[in-house]
């Protein structure tokens, strides 16, 4: 009973040391972006971000690219995953290497090489908005993939396909009106966890020159000194609930899965 | 039971479609509104040397037909343009509203060169990347225009711009000038200093900061140069300016953070060498919270004048030259005075008496632009090489 | 019996129907059967390879060829010795093995407490899902945060300074080598609590029992038993620390505008213009990276493919 004892308090040490490491710079934060009135807390630094118009124009468009990446994941993905799990079960060990890519070409030399190939004629993408949609991708695929995977492997699809399949359905049929329904929390998750990502990447969107949210952020820093922090609450929340409500849906956190890019 | 063949193939080719608009890109309405190809953009397959100017678009005669046709291009694409720096947040809102062009502002933060980086870096992409026009560091007006980066164009009131303030065939410009000073957060900072050599007191340990890097600013590179002529060097001798950094750096006093207003307030860079315009229209914007005061050195007081140029590859170029003509306007003159920035044509807006009595009332004395010293271009030139070539040997920006 | 779905009824000799008496797929069938089952991962592998493996194959193949003529060449490769990439290299390295001992350390500590420590059920829920969420704040916020909390007027420095203990004025800047390292530990932490809890969920209480009942210690029992089995997984999570540190750049970036020497600045700065002066010496930059992050996955896999036996994850 006494080793019992000793280790709990030893446990509760450590924990509440580590709990002090996380929480005190959340609090310092918020704190400081409460200062922008001299001697009096006040949310003048938020207002101030909401009234500048850049603040919108960033948001939107990190909004929208991240619509568009969670559209293109899934439609990129959802088929894949499906027929992998249904009919070509060899083709594993290849998914598995490329969901391995985005961590192994970190967001910098992606953006590298992706400004290498396709900033020149007959390929110029650097131009459009859908060559950051496609890094964005590329960037969220194997959590988009695992997620889906996952929810994949948790249902009976072959024997769902084959059910729908004897009463005349289509397989697109299939995949988006019978398997589809069944993967909400798994394709829930996914959106989330893409939409998180995008908001808050910084490097593809500094890097190919687009007026994201994280960027803007960045850029407030030059000139502002409270809205940053307020920004940086903002920041927080964004991305703590769309991850909260992940867990809240009770999507599966698989190891490594930091979201990239955003570091 | 097989599967209906034509439902597959319509979901297989879905997938496929999908995928190659994913790949090439078409399907994205977050493009911004129409792009269409500018008005006879010069195309050069290679750096138009300097000699034979690229043909200016023809239906450029005239305000109207400019008008026309930059509205037709729809955008411009600005670099390096902080809205607080002499005032250009008015003056970009003011295009905008007068002509209703979309403007695509890329990397506010960039220095001097990111901007020359920028023009090389894009030459073949027509996108929101590549800059139409830049604000840069005079030394940057000549080397730009020796790399044939640049295309020359002349403004309306061109004959009003002084002749030793621009390139006589119409590269670059100047377009408004200041003075050094040092920007003190005066809730941090209790003594002010009032010279240069005051910034190696051990007072101002950490606290020493300038608003750019060096190697690629032209306001750091303008500090580094007023210090030389502080501490026994001259236009000639930019060398004692990296002797005072490195003083400085040895003695705890410089901190190696990019100075910003937000620095500045924060207290994390109290001291920071700043133009004068920069630093007074902090002053007014801080009102009070943090107190900024703005002090002219006694001693190496150096005025710098910035130019403009339109990007020989600009996307918009009729946009760009729409963008000059307002600049150059009194209208956009007097935007930079508001800013603190005098502009260049001064000396003419003062003689024809439009300059407004207030924006006159709000300068700072002139005996400080009376002091200053004013480098000629190739002072400039050798200086900068100097000083650029000279910072990693004497200071260095790299970590232990 | 006539095949179904064709549009009109036949008779079928003997030669068409194969042992069980159906009708055998004509090889042209057969091939189109194939290539329809294939044709539904065509989009996926496609947009991998125009976005992932082709950038990184270009990045290879443009390190090892020549700046004008495009001959192959070592000279890129040769050249990374340059004293500030090497440097470079240098401190991205020290910040990624530094930030990897001390995150995995303390991590471990962390997990350990909230599986074996005995702590509170909601305990545990509470920190994973708070390590799920804080895993994922990393670039421009987090170091926004830093800067509030131990900038020059961050909230504890001040509050330091108020009870006699002056950081800045002892030399510490959140801006160097330390501060970073302090940052990147924001996310680092979370990640090793997540990486690592698995593993010491499977370790079975029957081991420590075990070991009681035979007279051993606490520490004989982590020297002896818990230590030797968590060995491989907790060096291949730090080895994914290691590699997750080295690619950071948007935190790095936010908190010192760039100006800290790590090779992810050099290859941005190499992006946004050419700093290097030489496209193929970025190239070759990019592939060090890479290749650097190749190994560490590489022994991460093996090492948690080892872990494996004991922890049977």
């Amino acid at each position: 009973m006494g080793i019992q004892k000793s280790t709990r308090w030893i446990a509760w040490l450590w924990l509440v040391l580590g709990a002090m490491y996380f929480v005190v710079p959340l609090i310092a934060t918020a704190e400081f972006s409460l200062r922008a009135k001299k001697g009096v807390y006040s949310l003048l630094a938020y207002q101030n971000v909401f009234a500048q118009s850049k603040f919108y124009e960033s948001f939107g468009f990190s909004l929208q690219m991240a619509a568009l990446t969670i559209i293109v994941g899934m439609v990129l993905v959802l088929p894949t995953a499906y027929w992998v799990n249904l009919k070509l079960p060899q083709l594993r060990p290849v998914i598995e290497f490329v969901t391995l890519l985005p961590f192994v070409v970190p967001a910098v030399v992606l953006a590298y090489g992706l400004i290498k190939i396709y900033s020149r004629p007959p390929l110029l993408l650097t131009p459009s908005p859908a060559l950051l949609v496609a890094g964005y991708v590329a960037l969220a695929l194997p959590y988009l993939y695992r997620s889906i995977d996952a929810g994949l492997r948790a249902i009976d699809i072959k024997t769902l396909t084959e059910a729908a399949q004897s009463l005349g359905a289509s397989p697109a049929n299939v995949l988006f009106r019978v398997i589809a329904p069944n993967l909400r929390v798994a394709l829930l998750s996914g959106a989330f966890l893409t939409f998180a990502t995008v908001i808050g990447e910084y490097t593809l969107a500094s890097l190919l020159v687009w007026p994201a949210f994280a960027p803007y952020i960045n850029l407030v820093n030059s000139s502002k000194v409270y809205e940053p922090s307020a920004l940086a609450v903002i920041s927080f929340l964004l991305t703590w609930g769309s991850i909260g409500l992940i867990q809240a849906l009770g999507g599966r956190r698989s190891d490594s899965s930091q979201l990239a890019g955003t570091r | 039971m097989k599967p209906n063949r034509r439902q597959f193939l319509r979901l297989a080719a879905f997938a496929g479609g999908a995928g190659l608009l994913a790949a090439c890109g078409g399907a994205t309405p977050a493009a911004p509104t129409s792009a269409p190809a500018p008005v006879e953009a010069p195309k050069p397959t290679e750096a138009p040397k300097p000699t034979d100017a690229p043909a200016p678009a023809p239906a450029a005669s005239g305000m109207d037909a400019l008008i026309e046709a930059a509205k037709k291009e729809g955008e411009l694409n600005t670099i390096a343009l902080p809205h607080d720096w002499a005032n250009y947040g008015e003056m970009i809102e003011g295009f905008k509203k007068k002509y209703g062009l979309k403007i695509n502002e890329i990397n506010p933060d960039a220095g001097s060169a990111d901007e020359v980086e920028a023009i090389k870096a894009n030459k073949d992409n027509k996108g929101p990347q590549a800059p139409d026009v830049i604000d840069v560091a005079f030394t940057f007006g000549g080397s730009t225009k020796k790399e044939g980066l640049i295309q020359p164009y002349k403004v309306a009131t061109w004959d009003s711009i002084p002749a030793n303030l621009k390139d006589p065939e119409g590269y670059w410009y100047g377009d408004y000038y200041g003075v050094l000073t040092f920007e003190v957060n005066a809730d941090v900072v209790k003594t002010l200093p009032q010279d240069w050599s005051d910034l190696l007191k051990p007072e101002y340990k950490g606290q020493v900061a300038l608003a750019g890097d060096p190697r690629k600013s032209g306001q750091a590179i303008a500090a580094v140069y007023a210090a030389a002529l502080a501490n026994g060097g001259s236009l000639d001798n930019a060398e004692p300016g990296l002797k005072f950094f490195n003083d400085l750096n040895k003695a705890g006093n410089f901190v190696p953070v990019i100075a910003k207003p937000a620095t500045i307030a924060k207290g994390e860079t109290p001291i920071a060498v700043r133009w004068d315009y920069n630093a007074m229209a902090n002053r007014d914007q801080s009102a009070g919270n943090p107190k900024i005061e703005v002090i002219v050195p006694k001693s190496g007081v150096l005025a710098g004048v910035y130019v403009q140029a339109i990007s020989a590859y600009a996307p918009h170029p009729n946009a760009a030259k729409l963008w000059m003509e307002y600049l150059y306007s009194d209208e956009g003159q007097l935007t930079w005075l508001k800013g603190y920035a005098h502009p260049i044509r001064w000396d003419d807006m003062l003689k024809r008496g439009v300059i407004p009595q207030d924006l006159l009332a709000k300068l700072p004395p002139a005996e400080g632009y009376a002091k200053a010293s004013y480098p000629t271009s190739s002072q400039l030139d050798s200086s900068k090489k100097k000083i650029t070539e000279g910072w990693d040997k004497m200071v260095g920006a790299d970590v232990k | 019996m006539a095949a179904a779905g064709s549009s009109s009824v036949r008779l079928l000799m003997p030669s068409e129907l194969n042992a069980n008496g159906i009708d055998a797929p004509t090889t042209a069938s057969r091939l189109w059967g194939v290539v329809k089952t294939w044709l539904v991962v065509v989009p996926f592998f496609l947009f991998a390879f125009m976005f992932l493996v082709l950038p990184a194959l270009s990045i290879t193949v443009g390190s090892f060829s020549d700046n004008d003529t495009g001959a192959f060449t070592l000279a890129n490769i040769i050249e990374l010795r340059r004293p500030s990439i090497v440097s470079a290299y240098s401190v991205s390295v020290r910040i990624s093995v530094v930030t990897a001992l001390l995150g995995g350390v303390f991590g471990f500590l962390m997990a350990w407490a909230v599986s074996l420590g005995q702590l509170p059920r909601w305990v545990r829920s509470a920190l994973l899902t708070f390590s799920g969420v804080a895993s994922n704040f990393a670039g421009v916020p987090l170091a926004f945060a830093f800067v509030a909390t131990i900038g020059r007027l961050g909230a504890v420095t001040v509050l330091l300074k108020a009870l006699g203990v002056d950081l800045y004025g002892a030399g510490f800047s959140l801006y160097t080598f330390i501060g970073l390292c302090l940052t990147y530990l924001y996310f680092q932490l979370p990640l090793m609590i997540l990486v690592i809890t698995p593993s010491l969920d499977g370790m079975k209480t029957q081991w420590r029992e075990a070991c009681q009942s035979l007279g051993g210690s606490t520490w004989q029992f982590w020297r002896f038993i818990a230590l030797p089995i968590l060995t491989p997984p907790l060096l291949g999570a730090m080895v994914l620390l290691f590699g997750n540190a080295f690619g950071a750049y948007a935190t790095a970036y936010a908190l010192t505008s760039g100006q800290i020497n790590l090779v992810t600045m050099v290859i941005g700065q190499q992006i946004s213009g050419d700093a290097l002066h030489n496209p193929g010496l970025g190239n070759a930059l990019a592939l060090g990276m890479v290749v650097i992050m190749v190994i560490s996955v590489a022994i991460y896999t093996l090492l948690s493919r080892r872990s494996a036996r004991w922890l049977n994850r």
